[in-house]
């Protein structure tokens, strides 16, 4: 009798989602899924709404990676205008979108990966969690909790508010950076550093436990995407999109955000409201790809800062092409944190960053406007049609859990298929089948354009469809 | 501790907890407002509104010397006013990394900063509806009043005063 496990919810993610694992009738897994379970349908709802209205709408989408939607969708909205924005207000935006990362790749490692990482997938669920962590290793505890504020404050300064800050609109900012606010984000620039330059530490000393981890995390020859400056190095918000081979060979580069619908398709599968982005030339599913740190770090060359960039070196030491286990998504977090601490010290020594011109204007000027920038968790794009009065009559967002959601569903596959024997589980597997999502840190809520709680649940079912056992937290 | 954390001054933290959208959920907010206009000459105290209580406000109540939660109740009849003292023992072993309960925001700071404060209470209103919308049933208005006496009663003991 064959049997499928359910893990639902699965917690410590950002958004509501469950696995499913169906057993064979000899306990072996047949296969594996990860599903995302809400619904929200922002696309639909801003039709017929003026465009410049779209950054605040989008934004709402999320209140993790708001200011990534903010970003995608002025851009739109200006590619719909026809301008370029003020130098001044693109760095105030970078610097924006930078600390946005800092603080959700801090929540992701120290509050939603530490717990594993630092306790141990087996240890007891009842304190494998923020409250054992700050037990444990109280001044990781605080690392965390000051690298988050590190970011965001600095949202708070430019753009008043924590969460769906309203400054960033179609042409630029609304207000330019005052220089008492500089130097308040200035102050705050040694205390990050100290911050993660401990969690590296603290990293690299335990990351060889979990070799047999990384050996199974979605550790896969996959595709792989993201923004890259002129120069190859790392851009959040500028810059076009490369796609890579499991090689490093360049599939296909400068791919700009007008030419992203060309390219980038999204298939559908009746297990998960979440799309699946793919390359079409290469079709779905051998078009998959995964975006987000760990492709960044496989695609660019250098991170334009120095600290990062020693810190890139050594990551790539990792394998002898793009590195491939999901598990190192943490790692490349970490790298990242590094680097949007140096880039918003470097962004704020800018000669022009106190500039007052920091918006241009300009009304319907195209019918159709995409933007693109990466969001923490990897590429976003948003495609925007008006009608001659800039109303919207169609939106497409392409997020980045969709275009990493092949690769979770093969990683789940994978993991269960190591782990899950002879019908067998104990809590510890199912919480690294679990752990393996958590590497990707999705975003639910943005992925289905919801409403909801965090949870996960795995389910263990017979053959003929029946649940023999669950977990849910 | 970074520029945007508690004033110097404050000794007396409110934190409210709640959802100005879901009905009578927003009452926490409601007093957090309440009180923000009560103290505002007060820079002992120091006024926080979430819609949830994350592991980031330990920094935060770590920084002063008492805190007092407000936060709407499923549990009480709609309406009840109740403040209770919180402990720093953790009362539930599930903890979700979004939202904590003031036991578990205790023990985080005082597994973080070794600080235990010297009063810790939490003011509850029971409420009948968490509903979409943006107006308190009728038990949950007639209780303000009291809440908002129970309230500032509290914050100046706290104070001394």
């Amino acid at each position: 009798m064959s049997q499928t496990i359910t893990i639902d919810p699965v917690t410590r993610l950002e958004g509501h989602g469950k696995i499913t694992i169906q057993l064979n009738g000899q306990g072996e897994v047949e296969n594996a899924h990860f599903h995302v379970t809400q619904v929200r349908g922002f696309e639909r709802f801003s039709e017929g709404r003026p465009f410049y209205e779209m950054p605040s709408l989008m934004a709402r989408i999320c209140g993790i990676c708001p200011v990534s939607h903010l970003i995608a969708s002025a851009k739109a909205c200006e590619a719909i205008m026809s301008v370029r924005i003020p130098h001044t207000a693109a760095q105030l935006r970078r610097m924006l979108n930078l600390a946005q990362m800092v603080q959700s790749h801090a929540l992701s490692f120290f509050y939603l990966a530490s717990p594993d990482l630092l306790l141990g997938m087996e240890a007891d669920p009842r304190v494998r969690n923020i409250l054992g962590l700050a037990a444990a290793k109280p001044e990781l505890g605080r690392a965390g909790i000051g690298l988050r504020r590190f970011g965001q404050s600095i949202i708070e300064l430019l753009g008043d508010k924590r969460i769906h800050p309203g400054w960033v609109i179609p042409g630029g900012v609304t207000e330019p950076l005052s220089p008492e606010k500089r130097d308040k984000i200035l102050a705050m620039i040694p205390e990050a550093y100290a911050g993660i330059d401990m969690a590296l530490d603290a990293y690299k000393q335990i990351a060889d436990r979990f070799k047999p981890e990384i050996e199974v995390f979605a550790n896969f020859p996959s595709n792989y995407m993201s923004l890259i400056s002129e120069e190859e190095a790392i851009d959040f918000t500028d810059g076009a999109l490369r796609l890579i081979d499991s090689t490093g060979a360049v599939i296909e580069d400068g791919i700009t955000a007008a030419r992203f619908a060309e390219v980038i398709g999204e298939a559908v599968e009746n297990y998960s409201y979440t799309k699946f982005a793919y390359y079409k030339p290469l079709g779905y599913p051998d078009g998959s790809y995964r975006v987000g740190p760990l492709a960044r770090l496989n695609i660019v060359k250098h991170m334009s800062t120095p600290k990062a960039e020693k810190q890139l070196a050594e990551f790539k030491q990792l394998a002898s092409g793009p590195v491939s286990s999901s598990f190192h998504y943490h790692h490349a977090r970490l790298v990242e944190m590094l680097y949007g601490i140096e880039k918003i010290e470097e962004i704020l020594a800018d000669s022009r960053i106190l500039d007052k011109h920091v918006r241009a204007t300009a009304g319907v000027n195209r019918l159709e406007g995409a933007g693109q920038a990466e969001a923490p968790r990897g590429v976003l794009h948003h495609h925007y049609k008006v009608d001659e009065n800039g109303k919207i009559t169609w939106a497409n967002l392409v997020i980045a859990t969709g275009q990493n959601n092949n690769a979770m569903n093969r990683g789940v596959e994978q993991a269960a298929r190591h782990y899950v024997k002879d019908g067998r589980f104990t809590e510890g597997i199912l919480n690294r089948v679990e752990a393996v999502i958590r590497t990707f840190d999705p975003c639910l809520s943005c992925s289905t354009h919801a409403f909801g709680q965090m949870p996960l649940e795995i389910s263990l079912l017979s053959a003929d469809g029946e649940v023999v056992d669950r977990l849910v937290r | 501790m970074g520029i945007l954390m508690t004033e110097p001054k404050a000794r007396c933290l409110i934190l409210a907890c709640g959802n100005t959208l879901r009905s009578d959920d927003g009452v926490g907010p409601a007093l957090a407002a309440w009180a923000e206009e009560r103290f505002r000459q007060e820079p002992e105290v120091r006024v926080i509104s979430r819609q949830q209580w994350t592991p980031d406000l330990a920094e935060e109540i770590a920084a002063v010397d008492s805190v007092l939660f407000v936060d709407a109740s499923l549990k009480p009849p709609p309406g009840r006013v109740r403040l209770i003292p919180v402990s720093s023992r953790v009362d539930t072993p599930e903890t979700a990394s979004h939202h904590l309960t003031p036991n578990q925001l205790l023990a985080l700071t005082r597994s973080l900063y070794k600080q235990i404060k010297s009063h810790a209470m939490l003011l509850t209103v029971g409420v009948s509806s968490t509903e979409l919308g943006e107006t308190f049933s009728a038990p949950v208005e007639a209780a303000l009043p009291r809440a908002r006496g129970i309230l500032e009663k509290a914050v100046l003991r706290f104070l001394g005063k």
